[in-house]
């Protein structure tokens, strides 16, 4: 008995040290990128990312259910090369986040695609959801589309505490969008009806599924289950959805693309699930395509095609 | 109000496709979702939608939801309080 005790403190001492270790790996990042920018951050991400990737066993693991999908004929050296990839793109979205928050002056150029067709869509007042994933740097992205005509919500779980703070919460100067906490009431999905309802925009993550009822799609040749909570936001209040995928495409710019944009008109359930299995496919196909140009952007560090 | 409880059970019943149930199985304390009638956050989209339509009555965010979609009982003085003014 002592000894179960003395282990499970053990392990959160561990536990509360790499919390501290993280923290502190966050405040250094902060002082390089008050010191000497985002090109100071990036020099100094470099051997991070490769002693990290090094060393780290778990990485590799984490990187290779996607990478065998993606890349099923790839070497040991190729893999390692590709993990090195990953990490250092999400390394840089981390730093771009940040720097964009802490420097007054950060600012990254973008291009975008197909916003015209999101503006015609909210012109008629009809509410508008924004289907994402986590690829690429979405969370900078989002603060160029709050020029959208319309009140934009983002359907997110936010962590005012977090380690890693979002650019907005550096900045100080409160979110450009208003969050609908996923911890609230009935995961926000009130809140979000209501905001739909009303004509405006509510950004949502649909690649991750998180308890709920899902359906089964191919995704890089397996099946996958994705959530379908914003396709039944859509049947319900007969807003559309845009697939919408940002990108970093250099040092300071990024792509914010709209891939497909569907309307699900099945209002009665009994066909409605069939309409939505249509739709999370068009939009697993809509991420495939995204990872044919940017396949290091993909940020789902886990056995992705395990829950199925 | 216990025309208007009825209604609200009725509606949920059926445009929620609910099985093997009918009005008079539904308690007006009974919780709506969860332990109670066991309704979701998907369902709760639709009543969201379905009061809007059927009472013109907007249930704009959580906390409103929460009270709101406590049970039948709340459900209706929501509506009624939200006509009344």
């Amino acid at each position: 008995m002592s000894n179960l005790k003395h282990r499970k403190k053990t392990r959160t001492i561990i536990r509360q040290l790499l919390e501290r270790l993280e923290w502190l790996g966050h405040q250094i990042f902060y002082v390089v990128i008050i010191i000497g920018g985002q090109s100071g951050a990036y020099l100094l991400l470099l051997p991070v990312t490769f002693v990290y990737v090094l060393f780290s066993r778990k990485i590799h693991k984490q990187t290779s259910f996607y990478l065998q999908k993606k890349f099923p004929t790839l070497g040991l050296g190729q893999a390692w090369l590709a993990t090195f990839k990953i990490v250092q793109s999400f390394g840089q979205i981390l730093i771009d986040r940040a720097w964009l928050g802490i420097k007054k002056d950060a600012v990254l150029q973008g291009k975008e695609e197909g916003i015209d067709q999101l503006e015609k869509i909210l012109e008629k007042k009809e509410g508008l959801i924004l289907l994402t994933a986590h690829v690429g740097n979405w969370q900078t992205a989002i603060s160029h589309i709050c020029q959208l005509p319309a009140q934009i919500n983002s359907l997110m779980h936010y962590e005012e505490e977090a380690v890693a703070k979002h650019y907005f919460d550096l900045k100080g100067q409160g979110c450009p969008f208003k969050i609908i906490n996923t911890e609230g009431f009935m995961g926000g999905m009130v809140e979000a009806t209501s905001a739909l309802q009303r004509g405006e925009v509510v950004t949502i993550m649909g690649d991750r599924l998180e308890g709920g009822q899902h359906v089964e799609v191919e995704f890089l040749g397996s099946i996958i289950r994705l959530p379908i909570s914003a396709y039944v936001l859509a049947a319900c209040t007969g807003a559309s959805i845009g697939i919408v995928f940002a990108a970093k495409t250099g040092k300071k710019s990024y792509s914010l693309r709209v891939w497909n944009v569907l309307k699900i008109d099945s209002k009665e359930r009994s066909n409605r699930m069939s309409e939505i299995k249509k739709s999370a496919q068009i939009f697993a196909k809509s991420l495939e395509d995204y990872l044919m140009e940017y396949p290091y952007q993909w940020y789902n560090f886990y056995d992705y095609w395990n829950n199925a | 109000m216990d025309e208007l409880k009825q209604q609200l059970k009725e509606m949920v019943i059926n445009d929620l496709k609910l099985q093997e149930i009918s009005p008079k199985d539904i308690n007006d304390n009974d919780a709506l979702f969860g332990d109670g009638l066991g309704l979701d956050s998907l369902d709760a989209v639709e009543l969201v939608v379905l009061i809007q339509k059927t009472f013109g009555v907007q249930i704009e965010d959580m906390e409103e939801g929460q009270k709101a979609f406590a049970s039948i009982q709340a459900l209706a003085e929501f509506i009624e309080e939200r006509k009344a003014n």
